[in-house]
């Protein structure tokens, strides 16, 4: 057993050092905020991404751009540490995300199973705020 | 749901034996730590339950080099933020008992687990999905007609093991009487390496029929083949024709998400018994 344990604690090392704590699945630059096409731009959707409505709350900074395109393998951590990148907000601080201004999403759920269930007109708002707003 | 009470007490009683041992790389010491053994409710979480084991093995590590604790089985490391009987279906269902678990302080796998800081943690993370449940069932009303108080009751059942503290409170949420009945079906399904699905699922058809477990798989799984799989519900395997409601309502955990564990199937051989 001890055998078998070594061999992931080494692979998690070195994942753990080089990469911010995003995922490295298929998708543009971690860097740079994703490209992104505001839905009104295209009429066709790809199923493989999901469009999400970015609202602040409490006193966190607005976005000028609230509307994106977000592939639905992302996960919630994803789009917090997103966020936080464009709002210059410091990567330490915390960013809570709340769905139906009720309840927060384990950071690692992914979009698409949230905008399944709790997406309306072809879009999941996102409430996001730097202290725990509701709940 | 009341004639059926007694289910929801041995849902409740199920507890797994656990063996916790130090990882190899962390013992510090020259004597080699005792294992912890503990039998842990199924419906708890681990860090509500480890802080004995924690104390016990912390005595043989470099106090130093103390990192945030986690837990590992085979390779496999254990989010917290699950709970108990929930990993033990997905992981350990075919592990001989007690399940051998590793304790680590150190080399944190940050890609895979979420951090704990305190049982505060835990306990937002629970009433959070609470409230989901409460989203998908009721459109949130029932939860949003609570106390503070309320909330904290069923917090405290959990953490304390009271079922009758927390059922007082539950009853509210799986209310489904008359009008009441849930909107959708709070489920999640799991399996191994892959991402939990969860899907919006009604318990009845547009004509008033009642959907069944089998219903809800194949309208949520893609490929999904009863021949090839194990559907294992709080280390059961229910019939494939229980209506989803009725195991809504008694086998839901006390995040009151349905947690449907899906395992491939070499082990059907046991299917002759009954």
């Amino acid at each position: 057993m001890s055998e078998g344990l070594e061999v992931t604690k080494n692979e998690c090392l070195t994942q753990e050092k080089k990469e911010p704590p995003l995922n490295s699945e298929p998708m543009t630059h971690d860097d740079k905020p994703p490209k992104s096409t505001s839905s009104s731009s295209g009429k066709q959707k790809n199923p493989s991404k999901v469009d999400i409505l970015l609202k602040h709350a409490g006193d966190a900074p607005i976005m000028s751009k609230r509307k994106w395109t977000v592939d639905r393998t992302k996960k919630i951590s994803w789009v917090a540490d997103f966020i936080k990148k464009y709002i210059k907000s410091d990567p330490s601080e915390s960013l809570f995300l709340y769905v139906n201004q009720s309840f927060a999403p384990a950071p690692d759920t992914d979009l698409g199973s949230i905008f399944d269930c709790f997406g309306s007109d072809g879009k999941l708002v996102l409430h996001y705020c730097r202290t725990q707003a509701w709940g | 749901m009341a004639e059926d009470r007694e289910v929801l007490r041995e849902v409740w009683e199920g507890k797994i034996p656990v063996c916790f041992q130090l990882a190899q790389e962390d013992i510090y010491t020259v004597d080699q730590p005792d294992p912890f053994f503990l039998l842990v409710p199924r419906l708890s979480y681990f860090p509500l339950v480890t802080d004995k084991v924690v104390k016990h093995l912390s005595k043989h590590i470099d106090r130093d080099n103390q990192g945030e604790v986690w837990l590992e089985y085979e390779g496999q490391a254990l989010k917290w933020h699950y709970p108990i009987g929930l990993l033990f279906d997905l992981y350990g269902s075919k592990a001989d008992l007690p399940w051998n678990l590793t304790v680590h302080f150190q080399n944190f796998p940050e890609e895979e687990l979420l951090h704990c800081p305190s049982k505060d943690a835990v306990e937002s993370h629970f009433m959070s999905v609470i409230k989901e449940a409460d989203a998908l069932k009721h459109r949130g009303q029932a939860v949003n007609n609570m106390q503070r108080k309320d909330h904290k009751t069923l917090w405290n059942g959990v953490m304390n093991d009271k079922f009758d503290q927390f059922w007082s409170v539950n009853k509210k949420l799986m209310e489904t009487s008359g009008e009441d009945t849930f909107k959708f079906i709070p489920f999640r399904v799991y399996q191994a390496d892959q991402v939990p699905l969860q899907k919006l699922f009604k318990p009845t058809d547009d004509s008033g029929e009642v959907l069944t477990l089998r219903q809800l798989l194949e309208s949520s799984v893609s490929h999904f083949k009863e021949s090839e799989s194990r559907v294992m519900i709080q280390g059961v395997e229910p019939d494939l024709e229980t209506p989803v409601l009725w195991l809504s309502e008694h086998l839901s955990y006390p995040d009151n998400f349905l947690h449907i564990c899906l395992l491939s199937s070499p082990s059907k051989v046991l299917e002759s018994e009954s």
